[in-house]
Parts: structure tokens; C-alpha cells; sequence
């Protein structure tokens, strides 16, 4: 047998091997499962109607998402109540208001549904339980295996999610709080792939030429040194830490922490006298997001995150200001 | 974050938390005592704790000491100071120096409580936090929410509209 042939076969059997290996992996290792529905929702090219209910409130959204040669391209058109609609390419995104004749332009920080995970997810096996339910559903005209990733303590939900049995992609997503009850969930009810997506889906349907244009960013920010000291929740990292304009003249810090799966921001302002004199302090909730807010000195702490009360309400009371640490 | 805080409420929430540290019932946050101010807490909650343990360490003060110690106790106000009662009571009849250390001491274990006591419920009694159910039409609210969804918006899609049906 010539060398390039003995060559050629060894580097099959490399792939065959490693191929079996990821596919065995998938099954058992959580964070490989997770990592291939993540790479699902970012690769392929799907269009469909997803539908949101998180507490009172139902949404449906239109959603597009195509892989071409600029890399990922999404649009997400909001079908119910003021109409708006995001354009999400290269890490930019710009949102169309069209009652207020704006567009809206900001860097895309995040993925959302049908995506999955926050980051790597490198932690989500020490504080959730993977188990894959031996029965099969169906979601939007297709069958979909159903798993369950189970919060190890009160301090996060679970989720019972539904994936593509062809091809990974997220079709439906529910959040259990710890007594095991739906507090929101979130479902494709069409979804298209590949070629049976018309073409021109990813066009959007309004002119906007004379629309006004406003950038909206943020700077990064290090509130460690202005003082802020966080306990974060077991298995919750900080992810991202920057200053933002709520409006004018309305400069927020924000901290986002995740444990791979769920996130809590920390907002921390100025108590301004004529804004905040009538809010009221303690929890809120919609759906699965729950808001804590508290005054500290003569700052406005506000914690808002995917995790139970309990949570944000005991990260805000943890939080500590030290001026004399502060620059 | 112009605006100078009143800061001895925090301040004093963290010299708890280094008291904490000392005691091994949290973790430690090293850099926070790399000042001047953090080193001399750090120093003195020590001090505090090895004098409780050893008896030896204390000095024994005049009797006129133990006199201005029980008075101030007296004027403290009502609210920081647990019982001014007992203390008295343990100032006036134990001449010990670990009496006085102990004195000394109890306002910082029971400073604590009264420092975290009001809302943070101990971890090991869980009170669960109860959070009313919003519609979120406070636009303020929904300004927090998108900010958050728009750096972790994993599992939710855009906040945008909330079902009131155009009663917003």
C-alpha cells in the first residue's frame, strides 16, 4: 500500500474515532449537549414564529436567522403591540421603531432563544442535573427530545427544554421554579430550515429613509475600584461590568453575573431626589424575572435576573460600597 | 456616582464582614485589606480575638477605667447598644481582663446582627424572598429589563411590548 494511501486511511479512522467520541460524549456530558444546541441555533438557518409568555404577557415574534458569507445575519420582527423589528449582523444591531420614525443602533452583547447558554457554560454541570427524558414531543410540526436541566439548589430555576431530533436546534424552552412549577416558557410554533425559507426573509419591510438614527453605547467600567464589593451567588461569574444611559442625563453601572444558563444584572445609580423619591424598594416579578430594588447610602441598587426572589433580593443585600477603597 | 455617600453604614457592614473573615466564617477578601484603614481593622479584630483566648494577654486597668467605661456604656444610645443592662451588670462585677475584653467584644458580636439583621435572612433558615407579580408598566422597569436582556438575553426574547392590548 503507497504511503499517501496508509496516510489517508490512519487519518479516517483519526476522524471516524473522534467523530464516535463527540457523539458518545453528547450523550452523556451535559455541556457537550448544551454546546451542540448552541451550535445549532448559530449555524443553521431556520425562519419561524416564536411565541414568548413570561408571567401575564404572551409575544410572538417572527424570526429569521441566516448563515452566509458576512457570517450570521438574524432579523426579529415583533408581531404583537407596537411594532419593532432588530437587524443583528457582525455583532451590531439595529432596532427599528417605527412609531417613533427611529433606529436604534447598539453592539449585540448576547444570543437569545433559540439559543442557549451564557458563555462557555464551563460551571452549568456542578450546578445542574442533565437528564435526557426517554420519551420524544413534538414542537411547531416537528419531533423534538425532551430534556431537563435541574437546579441543584433554590437558588437558580430548572429547565425542561425540547430539541430537534434532526438537526439540535431549540424548538421549545420551559422554566420550572424550585417547586417544579412553569413560571415562563418560550416556543417556536413554525419554524422553516435551509431552502424552505423564502428568499428576501432577512429584508426588512420598512423605509427608513429620514429616520433618525441614535447609537446607543456603553463603556466598560470596573466598579471593584469605585468601591463595590459583590457576594455573588454560588456558581455565578461576573460577565460583563459597564456604564450606561438609561436617558438623559441617567447614567447606570451595570454588573451582569451567570452561572452559563441564567444572568442577574446589578444596576447601581445616583439616588436622584426628583426621580426616585416615589419608587418603591423591595421585589418585583415578571414571569421568571425577578427585580429587587433597594436604596444603599445615597445609591439606587436594582437586581434584575432570570433566577427566584430569594436570589436577587439576597445578592442586593450583599453588596457592599467601601469609599475608602474607591479611587 | 458623583454624589459623596453617607458612608458609615457601609463602612461598618464591612468591618463586620472582616470580623467575619477573622472568625473563618466567610471567605476572605484580601485586597479590600490592603490599606491602611484595612490593615488596622484586620490587626485589631485579631487582637480582640487573641486576648478573648488568652486571658494572659489582657492588661488590667484602673479602677477608674472600668468607671468611665460603665458610664459611656450608660450614654450610649438605646439602639446600638444591645442591653445596656447586662452589660453593666458585667462591666461593674467581673475584674477580670477578659471581662473587658469580652465587653468590648460583644459589641462586635452583637453589632453584627443588629448590622445584617433587618432584610438578609441567614442562609440556613431560609425565609423565601416574595416578590409581587408586575405587569411592568412602570417604563422605568422596562428600561432595567431591556438593559439586562440585552447583555443575557439566553432565554428570552426582546422585551418590548407588554400585553395590556394598547392600555399602556
Amino acid at each position: 500500500m503507497p504511503a499517501w494511501a496508509r496516510a489517508g486511511r490512519r487519518a479516517g479512522l483519526c476522524l471516524a474515532l473522534s467523530w464516535a467520541a463527540a457523539a458518545g460524549a453528547a450523550e452523556a456530558d451535559p455541556l457537550a449537549f448544551l454546546r451542540q444546541v448552541q451550535a445549532a441555533a448559530r449555524t443553521l438557518d431556520y425562519a419561524g414564529v416564536t411565541v414568548y409568555q413570561q408571567g401575564r404577557m404572551l409575544q410572538s415574534t417572527h424570526l429569521v436567522h441566516q448563515v452566509d458569507g458576512t457570517g450570521e445575519r438574524e432579523r426579529q420582527e415583533v408581531l404583537d403591540g407596537a411594532p419593532q423589528e432588530c437587524l443583528r449582523q457582525n455583532g451590531m444591531e439595529q432596532c427599528l421603531l417605527p412609531e417613533r420614525r427611529l433606529i436604534v443602533e447598539r453592539p449585540a452583547h448576547s444570543d437569545h432563544f433559540p439559543a442557549l447558554l451564557l458563555g462557555e457554560g464551563a460551571s452549568i454541570a456542578k450546578h445542574y442535573d442533565w437528564e435526557r427524558l426517554d420519551r420524544t414531543y413534538r414542537v411547531a410540526g416537528r419531533e423534538c427530545a425532551i430534556s431537563e436541566l435541574r437546579a441543584r439548589d433554590a437558588l437558580r430555576y430548572s429547565y425542561r427544554i425540547c430539541t430537534d431530533l434532526k438537526n439540535h436546534l431549540l424548538l421549545k424552552a420551559q422554566t420550572l421554579d424550585p417547586q417544579g412549577r412553569l413560571v415562563d416558557q418560550v416556543a417556536f410554533s413554525r419554524v422553516q430550515f435551509g431552502t424552505e425559507i423564502p428568499p428576501g426573509a432577512l429584508a426588512s419591510r420598512w423605509n427608513t429613509r429620514d429616520w433618525q438614527l441614535r447609537t446607543e453605547s456603553s463603556q466598560p467600567a470596573n466598579l471593584a475600584a469605585r468601591g463595590w464589593r459583590f457576594t455573588p451567588p454560588p456558581g455565578f461569574k461576573p460577565i460583563a461590568e459597564l456604564t450606561r444611559q438609561m436617558g438623559p442625563g441617567h447614567a447606570v453601572d451595570q454588573m451582569v453575573l451567570s452561572d452559563g444558563l441564567a444572568a442577574i444584572s446589578i444596576f447601581i445609580e445616583t439616588f436622584d431626589p426628583k426621580r426616585d423619591q416615589s419608587i418603591r424598594q423591595g421585589g418585583l416579578r415578571q414571569g421568571a424575572i425577578n427585580i429587587y430594588r433597594m436604596r444603599l447610602a445615597s445609591y439606587w441598587l436594582t437586581a434584575v435576573g432570570e433566577v427566584p426572589a430569594q436570589t436577587v433580593h439576597d445578592l442586593a443585600h450583599a453588596v457592599q460600597y467601601l469609599p475608602q477603597a474607591a479611587h | 456616582m458623583n454624589a459623596k455617600p453617607d458612608s458609615a453604614l457601609t463602612e461598618r457592614a464591612w468591618e463586620a464582614s472582616v470580623s467575619s473573615w477573622v472568625d473563618g466564617e466567610a471567605d476572605i477578601r484580601s485586597e479590600e485589606l490592603d490599606t491602611p484603614y484595612g490593615r488596622q481593622i484586620w490587626d485589631t479584630y485579631h487582637l480582640i480575638g487573641d486576648v478573648m483566648r488568652s486571658p494572659d494577654l489582657a492588661i488590667r486597668p484602673t479602677d477608674r477605667f472600668y468607671a468611665r467605661v460603665s458610664a459611656a456604656l450608660d450614654a450610649e444610645p438605646a439602639i446600638v447598644a444591645p442591653s445596656p443592662l447586662i452589660r453593666r451588670h458585667l462591666v461593674r462585677n467581673s475584674l477580670s481582663g477578659l471581662a473587658v475584653a469580652a465587653a468590648v467584644a460583644s459589641v462586635v458580636w452583637m453589632a453584627r446582627p443588629f448590622f445584617f439583621a433587618p432584610d438578609a435572612p441567614p442562609s440556613a433558615a431560609p425565609v423565601m424572598a416574595q416578590a409581587a407579580e408586575t405587569d411592568a408598566t412602570d417604563p422605568g422597569l422596562a428600561d432595567y429589563m431591556a438593559a439586562h436582556q440585552s447583555m443575557a438575553g439566553a432565554g428570552a426574547v426582546r422585551q418590548v411590548s407588554y400585553d395590556g392590548m394598547g392600555a399602556r
